[in-house]
């Protein structure tokens, strides 16, 4: 199938793109930048607030200051990082209280004053006052203290004992089980971690190699090598040598990424939480890969053709745009499935050419997906890949010997229809 | 006999007839000259003739067979705008051009070094191609185009960018390649060089051949009535002779049309009896240089075949 001048080609682009040092780099450093991006994150979010804060709840209710107490006590038993002042006052007293700590809430003496109304027994709603309301750190820590404070309050001389009233308190959760034709399992995240993850690679992949094609193909048609190439191979041969190159330098690529995750999850299956265990098929995996290389070939073809319209790289950014759209799309898509897999746009976007070749993995990560919509997605994706390789072919073969005037769309679309090239 | 026959050519782009029906043939064991200005057509000719472009009509006969794509296995070709890529080595880049030719051994290492070799580039063989110069790039492209020892070579420009020393090596080389039965075509618009090296030629102008056959007759031809002459002197006088039908001026040397090409000898006396300082003076002598010029600007439908 591979002819000896395509093995030539494709030599020449391994040696160049995936023997390189830049390879390399590039492959130690996209992960290091996102390591170094979450860290950066984690950093920030950890470190966004460690300032000691001084807290003052006035109560309405009579009777509630010991419950908030206790809760504050059991709560907040090892952090320091809050000092609070628990008062009961009668209602009609709060305005005054309340201008007189005024300036020390505006010079953040007091980080923040909540003010709990007798009806918020009723209603469990509290007024807080601040500088900076939105602090969601202070929310998340106190509006449990006060909801449990009141829980124990309503439910006191109730009768109940204190189990019960835990009971109370406690929140609802679910057991996510997946069902499926042949079982129902315990739903874990590790597959569709999995499939996002295999998504995202694509996506960086086309995004990457994508431009590094057009690049190279920008480059071949200024250097003029192309003229000496096309003496030698034509232009089908160096177009699929140059794809296959650049596709297998960003499955290495890819592999080198997965091999780490591949060996921790098989050598240290049961060290892992069962929610990150990840159950995938072999033909799942199979897929990923096939589908992988499916649509970084479909899309690697359009990068060649586009490069080759353009003479210079400023013109082939600025045509790439379309491009890029068609890279983005499907991949937006992709990622918002993940509140409903099977909502219409889910289903249909994971059947029509390029959306699908994103959209459908990130659904089988999900759900188990009909045999028949995998089934068409696949097809569907083929199918692309068989028609547009001849129509960017045709552009590259016409477009890489074009110099001179910058060609609009409706030559090219002459291009394609040309019958004698 | 002739070996490569391309018969009613043509290629369009569009609107734009770049090639309009030529026929030439190019006989075994010559040096062919594909001449004419730019844009005239060479180019799309010589990527037709390289089955880069697929010609709208006609067809090219290799040994009387119709060419396909293996026939650019044989072909060594030079490119007027020439390319290689900067950050691989002088002798990676040399094999990368045998292998997509179909030749991956030993031999053709050893090759490449002996040709590295002849042009004094042994030491460069390790380098990157970014790192040389222009002219020693020019060289390894060169060297590129014959290192799969191909039977046909389409030279386009080969002599742009080369100091004289080069220039001659290249000569010797294409001479060399002449001797050992290789057909070459040689595309320029520098008149001198194919004047020097070329057997036949088929001249193109405006997508169609204006000239064709072999350059020793065409001269013999279009020298008929034509004199060279050197001189300082002021030839005003010679435009009320009854001899002249014409004359060029190219500032010390002058091209003169006879009305009679039999009367150049009275046409020298005319001349010496005005007092011309004759420092040359040849009798039926044309450049090619002129020939081009007069067809060029008298263009003409009319194809001047010179068997």
């Amino acid at each position: 199938m591979l002819s000896n001048k395509i093995i030539g080609i494709l030599k020449r682009e391994l040696k160049d793109k995936l023997f390189a040092k830049s390879f390399i780099f590039m492959t130690l450093l996209i992960p290091g930048i996102f390591v170094i991006s979450i860290g950066i994150q984690v950093l920030i979010y950890s470190s966004e607030d460690t300032d000691k804060h001084q807290i003052v709840i006035f109560s309405e209710v009579a009777g509630l200051e010991k419950h908030l107490q206790k809760s504050i006590n059991s709560e907040l038993k090892n952090d320091f990082q809050y000092v609070v002042d628990v008062r009961e006052i009668p209602g009609t007293q709060f305005n005054k209280e309340f201008n007189s700590l005024k300036p020390l809430l505006l010079n953040n003496s007091i980080s923040a004053l909540i003010f709990i109304p007798k009806k918020a027994i009723s209603d469990k709603h509290v007024s807080y006052y601040s500088r900076n309301p939105k602090n969601s750190q202070i929310h998340n820590r106190f509006s449990g203290i006060i909801n449990q404070a009141i829980i124990s309050f309503y439910f006191e001389g109730k009768n109940l004992s204190e189990n019960d009233i835990q009971f109370a308190k406690e929140n609802v959760r679910y057991d996510e089980l997946k069902v499926s034709e042949d079982s129902i399992v315990e739903s874990g995240i590790g597959a569709e971690v999995l499939s996002f993850l295999f998504i995202f690679l694509l996506y960086l992949s086309i995004l990457f190699s994508g431009q590094m094609v057009l690049r190279a193909v920008v480059e071949e048609k200024n250097n003029r090598i192309v003229e000496i190439l096309l003496s030698s191979v034509s232009s089908n041969e160096l177009i699929v040598g140059k794809i296959l190159g650049s596709a297998i330098t960003s499955l290495a690529q890819m592999l080198i990424w997965l091999l780490p995750l591949i060996f921790i999850l098989s050598s240290s299956w049961y060290l892992l939480p069962p929610e990150l265990i990840v159950s995938v098929s072999a033909w799942q995996w199979l897929y990923y890969f096939v589908n992988f290389l499916i649509g970084l070939v479909t899309y690697l073809g359009l990068f060649a053709a586009v490069g080759s319209i353009f003479d210079n790289e400023q013109d082939a950014q600025s045509g790439m745009w379309p491009l890029m759209m068609l890279v983005m799309i499907p991949f937006f898509i992709a990622i918002s499935v993940h509140n409903n897999p099977n909502n219409s746009i889910a289903v249909s976007t994971s059947m029509i050419p390029f959306t699908s070749i994103m959209v459908m993995p990130a659904r089988m990560g999900l759900i188990d997906v009909p045999l028949h919509q995998f089934l068409i997605s696949l097809t569907v994706n083929f199918i692309t890949l068989i028609l547009i390789f001849p129509i960017t072919g045709k552009i590259y073969r016409i477009g890489i010997l074009q110099t001179g005037k910058k060609p609009n769309f409706k030559e090219v679309l002459t291009w394609i229809k040309m019958k004698n090239l | 006999m002739s070996v490569l026959k391309i018969q009613n050519l043509s290629k369009n782009f569009g609107k734009i007839q770049a090639v309009k029906n030529i026929n030439f043939t190019v006989p075994e064991n010559s040096v062919f000259g594909l001449i004419g200005r730019n844009g005239a057509g060479k180019t799309t000719t010589i990527r037709m003739l390289m089955n880069i472009y697929l010609p709208d009509e006609g067809e090219i006969l290799f040994q009387g067979e119709k060419i396909d794509s293996t026939f650019k296995d044989k072909v060594g070709y030079l490119p007027e705008e020439r390319g290689l890529y900067k950050k691989m080595k002088v002798i990676d880049t040399l094999l990368f051009f045998a292998e997509i030719k179909g030749i991956i051994n030993q031999k053709v290492k050893r090759k490449a070094f002996e040709y590295l070799e002849r042009f004094a580039l042994t030491d460069r063989a390790n380098s990157k191609i970014e790192d040389l110069s222009k002219g020693n790039q020019q060289k390894i492209q060169f060297i590129s185009t014959i290192l799969h020892n191909p039977e046909f070579i389409i030279l386009d420009e080969p002599f742009s960018g080369l100091d004289p020393i080069n220039t001659d090596l290249l000569k010797d080389i294409i001479i060399e390649m002449k001797k050992e039965g290789k057909i070459i075509i040689l595309s320029t618009h520098l008149m001198d060089y194919a004047e020097k090296l070329c057997d036949n030629i088929a001249m193109i102008n405006e997508g169609k051949i204006i000239l064709n056959g072999n350059l020793k007759e065409i001269k013999q031809n279009f020298a008929k009535g034509r004199i060279l002459l050197d001189t300082d002197s002021d030839l005003d006088f010679l435009k009320t002779s009854r001899f002249v039908e014409k004359i060029e001026n190219f500032g010390n040397q002058f091209s003169i049309k006879l009305k009679n090409e039999s009367e150049h000898q009275q046409f020298l006396l005319e001349l010496l009896n005005n007092k011309v300082n004759i420092t040359k003076f040849a009798a039926n002598e044309i450049s090619l240089h002129e020939i081009f010029i007069q067809l060029a600007e008298n263009e003409t439908d009319e194809v001047k075949n010179v068997k």
